[in-house]
């Protein structure tokens, strides 16, 4: 089996999951409890803040909010400011490419309370360039939501002069949805007023992430109940899961320049192989080497990557299904590619398991199943 | 639910002469299988079949008992001694239980000729005993309930509530019939009718992967799982289908290509009918609804079954009707989800709709395919739904 979908989710370290085990046997308490056991696992939960806030070397001016994971976390941090934030301006700024999570939340504001979203185009490469923000922003905005990198293309964006660019306007915050970035490529954190990002990203479990926030945000919570997370998310915390989160960013962080030279070995050979094949690659050199996109040319993009899974390489398709549904990837359309190629694209995504032998064997079942599979 | 009976009729195996006795034992015998999870037995008799209720599910049982094809209607039947003081308390309590009853009619039927009072004697005492005990009044035109009373000379039977069944004939009775299974819309309602109507269903489904991904065997699981309600076990053979897919794509002109590939599933599908004794084929085909099912193409593809029979229950409904009943039988919001079947991929852009048989014949000159449909025949993958597990055979 060759997995190449860790863009997707990746496998679970074991110490990670043995560490979610222990924890849930040790530390079972309620941390709202009052009576020693409850206050050991608060304890246990700040100490988790508190490790998250080092791996990133984030002073304590920022807080952690344990979430179910980025969607969450992204919901918290766009109708959070909004609606906090609602008499300093209506304006929020997002690139046209952002993950459902993000682009969702803003419509609903837009559709139920008079939000104005103001899409950002990028560049052919799938990146919001500075001068697109420069003229977007005036002094009705107040959040700015740009992802670190793309989730389909691995674009990734100058998150630093973009953050220059928002921060000149006081009344301006800027969120960016780091899922497919922690770990995986220098990020100017403090460029940042709040982030997003999911443990199962990051070889930790499923239903946990974080939103990490400047402490002297108000935001409005989502859910409301019994006041957890400092009021932004009612809810018994879970310090099995909240332990397992610190624990798989604390490793992604300090393993990250070892692994990301890795894997940028694995793009590049994946990149040299593919020249030779019809298909047209939508991933630049310039972007997260986690992450190789490209269109087919002469194939069905479902068609192969069913080929591929009958031989047990695991990619992702952009494409849609079947042709009666008919989609293209709107991160694909808006960086300028026509309709066919855009509705016809594989995702390969890599995590620092994988080898160079596990590329060249899946470049070569892919020349094979390219020879061999009738063109659409 | 003072109910503690149901009596099952039969409908239209009432027409069958000589063949009665086989119906109604393999309908008494169907009938023990699906109420054999609440406990409960059945009798059967020349006219009907009783189940005799032990709890207060008569609603469940009878939802059951809606899948069973070969009923009629269902009855929820009080059973009582045959003396006017049984019967009296017994039919107010039945009037008791239904709902929203203000009115009443009295419908008495004397069986049991020996009885001191006759119908009309009967309903008076009855109707007088209700109007005394209760505020319900007599409406012989529009009733809200209408109590049947049968006099027989062992019991007393009171019914003021009728369900109509699934009708058609008991499972089993008419043979077995290969079904042609896509996990489209319109195969499982095929299945289903063919089920409603006493036929066994086997079905056959034509796999072309990579072309069509294997999540179509998700889907199919779960269709006939669905369709267990009404067939409580279902074989599927599932036949590799992609290398005559793509000698088909290769040796013949597009426009042709549907046709011969259904000429080809045809073949297939009656060399699997007859090695599994069926005793014919059937497709969820409807008359006019795609190019390969006009009657010029359906002409042109049953050609190849050379006489053996080919059913198609659907040939002339509406695909409304269609979906229609899929979404009855549930396996509507399993069709639907979005995946590409056989019929799906390789779609010529302008297929034939007056394919002509000469033609088929020459384009099917200019490749090997018996040796393909061998090697097809050889791969067969078969699979047994039961209502609740799943086996593999080879």
């Amino acid at each position: 089996m060759v997995y190449f979908d860790s863009a997707a989710s990746t496998k679970p370290r074991t110490e990670i999951l043995d560490s979610f085990l222990k924890s849930n046997q040790e530390c079972f308490a309620n941390p709202s409890s009052a009576h020693a056991l409850g206050r050991e696992a608060d304890r246990r939960l700040d100490a988790a803040r508190k490790k998250i806030l080092d791996a990133f070397r984030l002073p304590a001016q920022y807080q952690v909010a344990f979430l179910s994971g980025a969607t969450e976390a992204n919901n918290l941090a766009i109708k959070g400011v909004a609606f906090s934030y609602q008499n300093r301006g209506k304006k929020l700024l997002f690139s046209a490419v952002e993950h459902p999570s993000v682009l969702e939340p803003i419509r609903y504001l837009a559709e139920h309370f008079g939000f104005i979203p103001v899409p950002l185009a990028v560049d052919s490469l799938g990146r919001v360039s500075l001068d697109t923000l420069r003229e977007a922003m005036d002094k009705d905005v107040i959040l700015v939501s740009i992802m670190g990198a793309n989730n389909e293309t691995g674009a990734v964006n100058d998150l630093a002069s973009l953050g220059a660019i928002v921060h000149e306007y006081p009344k301006a915050f800027f969120h960016s949805d780091l899922t497919q970035a922690i770990g995986k490529m220098d990020i100017p954190f403090s460029s940042l007023d709040l982030f997003s990002y999911s443990a199962h990203k990051i070889h930790g479990v499923k239903q946990s992430g974080a939103l990490v926030y400047k402490s002297s945000m108000r935001l409005v919570p989502c859910l409301h109940g019994g006041g957890q997370e400092r009021g932004l998310r009612s809810g018994t915390g879970s310090v099995a899961l909240d332990e397992s989160l610190a624990l798989a960013t604390s490793l992604a962080m300090s393993s990250a320049h070892q692994a990301t030279a890795h894997v940028r070995a694995l793009w590049q050979r994946l990149r040299d192989g593919l020249q030779e094949e019809p298909v047209l690659l939508n991933s630049t050199e310039e972007g997260s080497p986690y992450i190789l996109n490209f269109s087919l040319r002469n194939h069905k993009a479902s068609v192969i990557m069913e080929a591929l899974s009958q031989k047990g390489f695991y990619v992702s398709t952009m494409s849609a299904c079947s042709e009666r549904t008919d989609q293209a990837s709107a991160t694909l359309l808006a960086m300028g590619l026509p309709k066919e190629l855009a509705g016809n694209a594989i995702r390969v995504s890599f995590s620092e398991d994988n080898t160079l032998e596990e590329v060249d064997a899946f470049l070569s079942h892919l020349h094979q199943i390219l020879k061999e599979v009738h063109p659409r | 639910m003072n109910a503690n009976m149901l009596m099952i009729h039969y409908g239209e195996l009432s027409t069958k002469g000589a063949n009665r006795k086989a119906f109604i034992s393999c309908l008494l015998h169907n009938v023990r299988t699906a109420i054999k999870s609440f406990g409960l037995e059945a009798k059967g008799d020349r006219d009907h079949i009783y189940v005799y209720l032990k709890e207060d599910n008569a609603a469940d049982v009878i939802n059951r008992l809606k899948e069973v094809s070969g009923i009629q209607r269902i009855s929820v039947v009080m059973k009582c001694a045959a003396t006017l003081e049984d019967i009296k308390p017994s039919v107010l309590a039945l009037l008791n239980d239904e709902k929203g009853v203000k009115t009443f009619k009295l419908d008495v039927k004397r069986v049991d000729k020996m009885f001191p009072l006759d119908s009309y004697g009967i309903a008076v005492e009855v109707a007088d005993y209700v109007l005394d005990n209760s505020c319900y009044s007599v409406d012989l035109h529009n009733p809200d309930a209408k109590v049947k009373i049968t006099l027989r000379p062992e019991a007393c039977y009171l019914s003021c509530h009728d369900e109509l069944g699934l009708g058609g004939y008991p499972l089993g009775m008419i043979g077995k019939v290969t079904t042609l299974l896509s996990g489209g819309i319109d195969s499982p309602v095929a299945a289903f009718s063919l089920m409603r109507r006493g036929i066994r269903v086997e079905a056959l489904h034509f796999a072309s992967p990579p072309y069509t991904s294997m999540a179509v065997l998700d889907k199919l699981r779960d269709i006939l799982t669905c369709l267990n309600d009404y067939q409580t076990d279902i074989k599927l053979q599932i036949l590799p289908f992609t290398k005559i897919q793509e000698a088909i794509y290769e040796h013949v002109p597009e426009p042709y290509c549907i046709t011969i590939m259904r000429r080809m599933m045809i073949r297939l599908a009656v060399a699997v009918a007859k090695k599994n004794h069926c005793l014919a084929i059937a497709t969820g085909e409807s008359i006019g609804q795609v190019a390969s099912q006009t009657l010029e193409s359906i002409g042109v593809i049953e050609a190849v079954a050379e006489s053996f029979p080919v059913l198609r229950p659907l040939c002339v409904e509406d695909k409304l009707s269609i979906i229609e009943k899929s979404k009855k039988i549930g396996t509507y919001d399993i069709s639907i989800r979005p995946y590409e079947d056989c019929c799906t991929i390789f779609k010529p852009k302008k297929p034939k709709t007056k394919p002509r048989l000469e033609d088929c014949l020459y384009y099917e000159s200019k490749f090997d395919y018996e040796t393909l449909l061998k090697e097809c025949l050889e791969g067969i993958e078969t699979l047994y739904f039961s209502e609740d597990k799943e086996t593999r055979k080879e």
